[in-house]
C-alpha cells in the first residue's frame, strides 16, 4: 500500500513537472495536454496488447467515435444545454457498448485473425463516419465546436483559461499552462490508478496467464474469453475517453481519427515505450509526439526516423524502452524475495542430493 | 488478386504474417516509374526489372531481419513487418516526394479493344491476361517442381526435410522473394492504371488482406476465389448502393472471419495462427 502511494505520488510529481520540462526542450504549450490525452488511449491499449497479448488493429474506431460523439453531444444532441460531463459520459458509454459488441465477436479469434477482424471493423466505422454526411460532415469533419465549461458543482471552470501568470525563468511562464492540462493530468492519474489496480489484481494475473498459456489457464478453471472481453471493453472505453477529450480539447475532429494510421500509431506508441509496463505507453506517446512536432520542424524525415526506431525496438528491445528497467526492478524484487525466504543453506544440498540415486 | 496471391503464398508456405507486402507493391511501382518515366525505357523493361529489384530487396530483408521472426508469435511478425512498411513508405516519400504520379502507357496498348459485347481498355485486358498466366505459373512452380516439393514438405515437418537434405532455409527465402517479386511486378504493371504515391503500399495492403482472409489465409486458390468475389461484390454494390461499396468488403471479411475464420478454402488447422 505504501509502495503504491509512493508510486502515485511520483507519477503526480512527474505530471506537474512535465509541461515545464517540455518547455525546456522547446515543446509548444498545449503539446503536453495533447500527449496526456492520447496517452490515456495508449495506456488502455496496453491492457490489451501488453497484458492480454491481443494486438488490436482497430483502436482508432473507439478513438474516432469518442471524439465525434463528444462534439456532437455539445453541438447537435443538446445544443441548448451543452454539458461537458454529459459529452464525456455519452461518448464513453456509447464506445463501451460498441466495444462490448465488437469484443464479443472478436476475442475468440487469435493472432492475425484477431488483428484483421478488428481492422475490418475499424474500416467499417471509418466508411460509416465518412459517408454519414448529415451527422459527421464527411471529410470536412467537425470544426470549431467550443467545449462548454467544466461544471464542478459549486462552480464551473472554462478549461481554456490560463493559470495565473508567474515568470519561472527558463521554465517559461505558469500562464502558458491552461486548466485543460490540469484536468487532463487528473484524468490520466485516475486512469493510471484504475489500470494499475486492475493489473496488480487477480484480473491482471489471469490476463497474463492467458497471454502466456491460454490452454493451461482454461484447465485451471478460468474462462479466457470472458477475461479477454473485459480487457477489450476497458481498453475500448479508455480509448473512447481519450477521443472524447481530444475532440473537446481541439474543438474539432475529422475522419482521419478513425483511419488505419491512427490505429497503427497506438501500436507504435505502446511498443516503443514498452508493453507490459504501466508507464511505457505514456513514455512512447510523449516521445513520438514530441519528436513529431519538434523534429518535423527541422527535417521532414522524422517519420522515417520513427519507423527505423520502431523496427530497431521490435528487433532488439521487444520489451520497449522501459522494458529493461522493468526487468531490472523485477530481478531485484525476485532477489529480495529469495533472500527473505531462502532456506538455511545446509538443507538445500541435502534436498537436491536426496532425490539422486 | 495477384498481390493477394503473393501474400497468401508467403503466409501459407512460411507461416509469416507480412504487413510489409504492400510496401513491395509500392517499391515495384516506383521502380517502374523510374525506368519508364525518368529513364525513358519501354514498359516491358520495367516489368522485368521491378520484380527482380523487389525480390532482391526481399532476400536482403529475409536474411537480415525476418530470419529472427520465423519462430516468433504472429504478433511480433505483424509488428516488425508493419515497421518495415513504415520505413519503406517514408523512404519512398523522401526520394520521390508525396505527390501522386503515374506513367504513360505504351502507345500500342493505350487504345480500347472491341470484344463484341463491350469495349475495354487494351492495357487492362493484357494486364489481366498476364495475371492469369502468372497465377498458373506460380501454382505450377509450387505444385509441380522438386523445389516446390521441398517448400511444401518443409511446412509439414521442417526437421525431417532438413535431415533428408532439403534446404528449407533457402526454400523459404526463395518463396519470400517470389511473393515479394509478384507484388513488385503487379505494382509496376498496375501503376499506369492506378497511379502511385507513397501511401500506395498501405492502401493496397488492406484490400489484399480482405481478399486473403475471405479466400482463406494460406490457400492458393482461396486467394484467387477471394479476389474474384471481392471484385464482384464491390462492383455489384457500386451499382446498387454506391455509398456502401467501400464498407461492403469489410462486412464480408468480418462475416467470413466470424463464421469460418480459416476462410472459404482455408485449412482449419491454421486458425490458431
Amino acid at each position: 500500500m505504501m509502495r503504491d502511494l509512493r508510486f502515485y505520488l511520483l507519477v503526480a510529481l512527474g505530471l506537474v513537472a512535465f509541461p515545464f520540462a517540455l518547455h525546456l526542450i522547446k515543446g509548444y504549450p498545449g503539446l503536453a495536454t495533447q500527449i496526456l490525452i492520447v496517452g490515456i488511449a495508449a495506456v488502455g491499449f496496453n491492457l490489451l496488447l501488453g497484458y492480454a497479448g491481443l494486438l488490436s488493429y482497430g483502436q482508432a474506431m473507439f478513438y474516432g467515435v469518442g471524439s465525434y460523439v463528444s462534439l456532437l453531444t455539445v453541438s447537435r444532441f443538446f445544443p441548448a444545454h451543452p454539458n461537458f460531463w454529459l459529452a464525456l459520459i455519452l461518448a464513453v458509454a456509447l464506445v463501451t457498448v460498441m466495444a462490448s459488441l465488437i469484443g464479443a465477436l472478436t476475442v475468440r479469434l487469435y493472432g492475425i485473425y484477431f488483428a484483421l477482424l478488428t481492422l475490418a471493423f475499424a474500416q467499417m466505422f471509418f466508411f460509416i463516419v465518412f459517408q454519414w454526411r448529415d451527422l459527421t460532415h464527411g471529410d470536412d469533419g467537425l470544426q470549431g465546436i467550443t467545449a462548454p465549461p467544466l461544471p464542478l458543482g459549486f462552480t464551473s471552470i472554462d478549461l481554456t483559461t490560463a493559470l495565473p501568470a508567474a515568470n519561472l525563468g527558463p521554465l517559461g511562464n505558469l500562464a502558458d499552462i491552461h486548466y485543460w492540462y490540469v484536468f487532463a493530468a487528473i484524468v490520466l492519474l485516475l486512469v493510471l490508478v484504475f489500470v494499475r489496480t486492475l493489473t496488480t489484481s487477480q484480473f491482471g494475473e489471469v490476463l497474463r496467464a492467458i497471454r502466456e498459456n491460454e490452454e493451461r489457464s482454461t484447465f485451471v478453471g478460468f474462462d479466457p474469453a470472458r477475461y479477454k472481453l473485459a480487457a477489450f471493453v476497458i481498453a475500448g472505453a479508455l480509448t473512447g475517453l481519450s477521443g472524447a477529450l481530444k475532440g473537446l480539447y481541439e474543438t474539432s475532429t475529422s475522419v482521419e481519427t478513425l483511419n488505419i494510421e491512427t490505429s497503427g500509431s497506438f501500436v507504435i506508441y505502446t511498443v516503443l515505450g514498452g508493453v507490459h509496463t504501466l508507464l511505457g505507453p505514456l513514455v512512447g506517446t510523449g516521445l513520438v509526439m514530441y519528436l513529431q512536432n519538434v523534429i518535423s520542424g527541422v527535417t521532414d524525415s522524422w517519420r522515417l526516423i520513427e519507423g527505423l526506431v520502431f523496427v530497431a525496438i521490435v528487433i532488439f528491445l521487444p520489451g520497449g524502452l522501459l522494458g529493461p528497467l522493468r526487468d531490472r526492478s523485477a530481478a531485484r524484487r525476485r532477489l529480495a524475495a529469495t533472500v527473505r525466504t531462502a532456506p538455511p543453506s545446509p538443507t538445500a544440498p541435502t534436498a537436491s542430493t536426496g532425490g539422486a540415486p | 488478386m495477384a498481390i493477394a496471391i503473393g501474400l497468401t503464398i508467403v503466409f501459407g508456405m512460411l507461416r509469416l504474417v507480412n504487413f510489409a507486402h504492400g510496401a513491395f507493391y509500392a517499391i515495384g511501382a516506383y521502380v517502374g516509374l523510374v525506368i519508364v518515366k525518368q529513364l525513358g525505357l519501354p514498359l516491358p523493361v520495367g516489368l522485368i526489372v521491378a520484380p527482380l529489384a523487389v525480390a532482391a530487396f526481399a532476400v536482403l530483408l529475409d536474411r537480415v531481419v525476418l530470419v529472427r521472426f520465423y519462430d516468433k508469435d504472429p504478433t511480433a511478425q505483424i509488428l516488425v513487418t508493419f515497421g518495415i512498411a513504415l520505413v519503406v513508405e517514408e523512404t519512398l516519400r523522401l526520394i520521390f516526394g508525396g505527390t501522386t504520379q503515374t506513367y504513360p502507357l505504351p502507345a500500342a496498348l493505350s487504345g480500347s479493344l472491341n470484344l463484341g459485347f463491350t469495349t475495354y481498355p487494351t492495357y487492362r485486358i493484357v494486364f489481366a491476361a498476364g495475371i492469369v498466366l502468372l497465377v498458373v505459373a506460380v501454382w505450377l512452380f509450387i505444385q509441380r517442381t522438386d523445389f516446390g516439393l521441398v517448400v511444401r514438405a518443409g511446412i509439414r515437418d521442417r526437421t525431417m526435410v532438413q535431415l533428408l537434405g532439403g534446404n528449407v532455409r533457402l526454400a523459404s527465402t526463395v518463396i519470400f522473394a517470389l511473393g515479394a517479386g509478384l507484388a513488385g511486378l503487379v505494382g509496376a504493371g498496375a501503376s499506369p492504371i492506378y497511379s502511385v504515391d507513397p501511401n500506395t503500399g498501405f492502401s493496397f495492403l488492406v484490400p489484399s488482406f480482405v481478399v486473403v482472409v475471405i479466400g482463406g489465409l494460406g490457400s492458393f486458390w482461396g486467394a484467387v476465389l477471394g479476389g474474384l468475389l471481392v471484385g464482384e461484390l464491390q462492383s455489384v454494390t457500386t451499382i446498387v448502393q454506391p455509398a456502401a461499396s467501400d464498407v461492403i468488403i469489410y462486412v464480408a471479411m468480418a462475416l467470413v472471419l466470424l463464421v469460418r475464420p480459416s476462410g472459404l478454402l482455408g485449412e482449419s488447422e491454421v486458425i490458431r495462427g
